[in-house]
């Protein structure tokens, strides 16, 4: 999908902010950018979109070097979610979204009627609130108007640049599930640069650690954690406010012995086990065993921090639980796998009090 | 405020002429400045490099006083409506250039780059985001010149530019004519105010339709310096007369107009009230004018910067004379018979009490008065500047003031001497006694016409209907009928007719 081949990028001054960056983002993923600042992710996303130009090295997006685009062309297929948000005050909230769509020469009718569909989608009242001026809406309202304008020409790829840093944590974590279920539904590529660790690896389907104009180790979240490609990135890592804030998918148990299928089930083929899972033949969940009973359970989506995760385990009675991913069955948490990792993560900040 | 009402239902119809003048006047100035401004000052932040240095040289342009502008531009552009645009655009520049400028670089970076990476090209960045986003800061520039403008154009009328500084102009020269300077100030203060409710407005709207709006008020604004010229249709003249601000002036030339079409074919124009030597001069060298009425010791002392080889009427007319001829090509023709010289007049009272008869006497009270001279006077070698070689004065106290506000000055006791014209009205009418000057500083002043060449060779007729004039009108006459112009508000025009009507150079 995007390609970055040998990209470096050296300012005038002399200073590097890239060194030979090659980086490919796949068709559909949700890509997080992560480092500590001056690492030159802004700059490598910038590059996308030609806001930065390299100095030598090639960008490729579907294969077609972004040079031979046209650039107003190429832009109007990245949506661009800004840090600052960015909307132009002067304009109501319906003439921002149909910035991109007039370019495109929609015509009016189509333009309306999507930003109805966009509005709808974030729960933001069409009747109410097209006709605003952005200062008339809140700050989260602002940035999902914001991710809206991005949308709006129905793009391929889009370009996020810590969107929701200038929020307060409730609409933060409000947009980030929006952005999560939006993505599922939309199934586009985007490139999500962010400063904060526990954002990267929730939203990342895989995150791209960078340090000083290097790509230090692509991965997803899970293999970051599990298999930290040095110091750095383990460090790093370790600057997560809590354990409790780790996505469930790092420390879920992937080995499937606590899931079997409908025809081992009926089968009788069970193991020896207090609980176990039972899926079909796509890979969704069925029903759960306890203590030889077929039961029903909770599933938990493998986004969902440990915190989440904990308070569904606290509405049943049941020591393991599935972990899905896209209604498929990924593997199963337990309160055993949860205490292991609470207690590796106590070792490596033993000063450090940790809060649920 | 009775007087002020007599005033205005007097010259009603003139009022609305002075102000359409004027609104042209500013509102082409302002349109011309806005049209430079605006897209240099956009320019400016595609180039920023070069910004400073240009508002800078704007900015340098805003410090010259606006009387020298008009001066500096007479050589090139000659008097009239042209200059005095010229003068007051450059003006305008500054505060349009420096609020497009800072305006369109406060705009939000971020926003600058929202639209940038949405796929914005630059024309349309700038007038669907920046523009509309700096048009407040815009338009604020535009209303700061604009009433700049309103207020200066007031000056354009020294040099014939029209305009309510012709009232003010008329009430300075009338000893401070209180109700006639409110009678052009008013109005003018007036029109800045709905200038500015009009732009207001426009801002307002401006914030939604950005680039719309401004191109409409740029619009409407040329329709109303197109619209109906009130200065714009003159008709052209076979010769164009000027005049130095006053009555005596005005009432020579409405005299040599009268002449001139008696006697020959020719169509005459008038352009009264042009400021002091230096301008009618200027306009007289440019051509913008073909004579006007100039004295043979003025001529010699400001213009030739020659010292008068004698005090003899005669021979100060012929130095004059050649020297004009030789060194301007321009001809002196002979001169009338009253002599305007300079005269150091003081009040009886003072007169009396000081025991005051020559200008010599003034050393013994150097330190205790203080003397009103207009500001030509106290540079002139002729003048204030003579008096000190020749009588050994050194006065403590010396104010500068317009000619029109000595008489003010004197009779309210701020100054005890002042400089003043044989020939001034207000001699008589404030009981005024002239020191002696017994050195003869002060050389013949007689008045004669002061013509291009070009002129005179193009139509030699007007020789012999302007000398007519030579050896006539007394200090009296003259002052009589300066009396009639500026005591009794009778026109100079009619004044002129009447005395030569009755001399019987022209017939009823």
């Amino acid at each position: 999908m995007i390609t970055f081949e040998n990209v470096t990028k050296t300012y005038t001054d002399g200073t590097t902010a890239l060194s030979s960056i090659n980086l490919s983002v796949k068709d559909g993923e949700l890509l997080t950018l992560i480092g500590p600042s001056g690492c030159g992710k802004t700059t490598t996303m910038k590059m996308i979109n030609r806001l930065i130009e390299p100095t030598s090295g090639e960008v490729f997006i579907h294969n077609k070097n972004i040079q031979d685009y046209n650039i107003h062309e190429l832009r109007w297929n990245i949506g661009y979610v800004l840090q600052e948000i960015a909307l132009f005050p002067h304009m109501t909230i319906e003439e921002n979204i149909s910035i991109v769509p007039e370019m495109k020469k929609w015509n009016k009718k189509d333009i309306s009627k999507r930003i109805d569909e966009l509005m709808k989608m974030v729960n933001l009242d069409p009747e109410i609130h097209r006709r605003r001026k952005p200062s008339e809406l809140s700050g989260g309202q602002q940035q999902r108007v914001g991710v809206l304008r991005a949308l709006a020409a129905d793009p391929d790829i889009i370009l996020m640049d810590e969107p929701f840093s200038a929020l307060d944590p409730i609409s933060r974590e409000q947009l980030q599930k929006d952005i999560l279920s939006l993505h599922k539904e939309i199934k586009k590529t985007i490139v999500f640069v962010t400063h904060d660790i526990d954002e990267a690896m929730a939203m990342g389907d895989r995150v791209c650690l960078m340090q000083e104009g290097e790509i230090v180790q692509v991965d997803s979240p899970q293999n970051l954690i599990l298999n930290p490609a040095n110091a750095f990135v383990e460090d790093f890592i370790g600057e997560r406010k809590s354990p409790w804030q780790t996505a469930v998918d790092v420390i879920i148990d992937q080995t499937q012995q606590h899931v079997i299928s409908l025809n081992e089930f009926e089968e009788g083929a069970v193991p020896q086990l207090e609980a176990y899972v039972v899926k079909d033949s796509n890979g969704a969940f069925l029903f759960g065993v306890y203590k030889g009973e077929k039961v029903d359970m909770p599933v938990i989506e493998h986004g969902k921090t440990l915190t989440e995760a904990m308070s569904e385990f606290e509405k049943v009675r049941y020591p393991l639980l599935p972990v899905a991913r896209n209604n498929s069955v990924i593997g199963t948490l337990s309160y055993k796998d949860m205490v292991f990792h609470l207690k590796k993560q106590m070792m490596k900040t033993k000063s450090e009090v940790i809060k649920p | 405020m009775n007087s002020f009402i007599e005033v205005f239902q007097q010259r009603q119809g003139i009022l609305l002429e002075k102000i359409w003048e004027h609104l042209q006047i500013s509102i082409i100035a302002l349109v011309i400045a806005t049209l430079i401004s605006v897209p240099l000052g956009l320019l400016l932040t595609r180039k920023k490099r070069v910004a400073e240095p240009v508002i800078g040289v704007t900015a340098v342009l805003q410090t010259i006083p606006s009387l020298a502008v008009l001066a500096f531009l007479i050589p090139f552009f000659g008097i009239g409506q042209t200059p005095a645009v010229i003068a007051l655009t450059a003006y305008g520049l500054l505060p349009i250039l420096r609020n497009t400028y800072t305006g369109i670089k406060e705009v939000d970076p971020a926003l600058r780059e929202a639209a940038t990476g949405m796929g914005m090209n630059s024309f349309r960045r700038l007038s669907k985001v920046e523009l509309p986003l700096a048009m407040p800061v815009i338009m604020a520039g535009i209303r700061t010149s604009m009433v700049l403008i309103v207020g200066t154009t007031t000056i354009a009328a020294l040099i014939g530019a029209g305009g309510l500084g012709d009232l003010i102009l008329l009430g300075l020269d009338r000893g401070g004519d209180v109700n006639l300077i409110l009678l052009g100030a008013i109005p003018a203060a007036v029109l800045a105010i709905v200038l500015d409710l009009v732009l207001r407005l426009f801002e307002r709207t401006s914030a939604k339709s950005g680039f719309r709006s401004l191109v409409s008020l740029l619009v409407i604004a040329a329709l109303i310096a197109l619209g109906p010229l009130a200065f714009g249709g003159k008709i052209q003249n076979d010769i164009t007369i000027g005049a130095k601000l006053g009555s005596e002036p005005a009432i020579l030339i409405n005299m040599y107009k009268l002449l001139i079409e008696e006697e020959t074919d020719l169509s005459v124009g008038l352009e009264e009230n042009l400021g002091k030597t230096d301008l009618v001069f200027g306009a007289l060298q440019e051509g913008s004018i073909d004579m006007y009425p100039e004295f043979t010791g003025t001529a010699i002392v400001s213009l030739l910067e020659e010292e008068a080889d004698s005090n003899d009427e005669t021979e100060v007319y012929e130095q004059a004379r050649q020297g004009m001829s030789e060194e301007y090509g321009l001809a002196f023709l002979q001169p009338m018979e009253f002599n305007n010289t300079y005269a150091v007049a003081t009040t009886k009272e003072t007169a009396e009490q000081y025991d005051l008869d020559t200008i010599g006497d003034l050393r013994s009270v150097q330190d205790e008065i203080t003397a009103g001279f207009t500001l030509e006077f106290n540079d002139r070698q002729d003048g204030y500047q003579g008096m000190k070689e020749v009588y050994g004065l050194d006065l403590a106290e010396v104010e500068t003031m317009d000619p029109g506000l000595r008489q003010g000055a004197i009779e309210n006791g701020d100054v005890d001497i002042i400089d003043a014209y044989a020939t001034d009205s207000y001699m008589i009418d404030l009981d005024l006694t002239v020191l002696d000057d017994p050195e003869n500083l002060f050389p013949p002043y007689q008045g004669a016409p002061l013509l291009r060449e070009e002129t005179l060779d193009q139509h030699p007729e007007i020789e012999d209907a302007l000398n007519q004039l030579s050896g006539q009108i007394t200090d009296d006459e003259m002052r009589e009928m300066n009396y009639d112009v500026d005591f009794e508000d009778r026109d100079p025009e009619e004044v002129a007719r009447e005395y030569l009507i009755e001399n019987g150079l022209i017939e009823e």
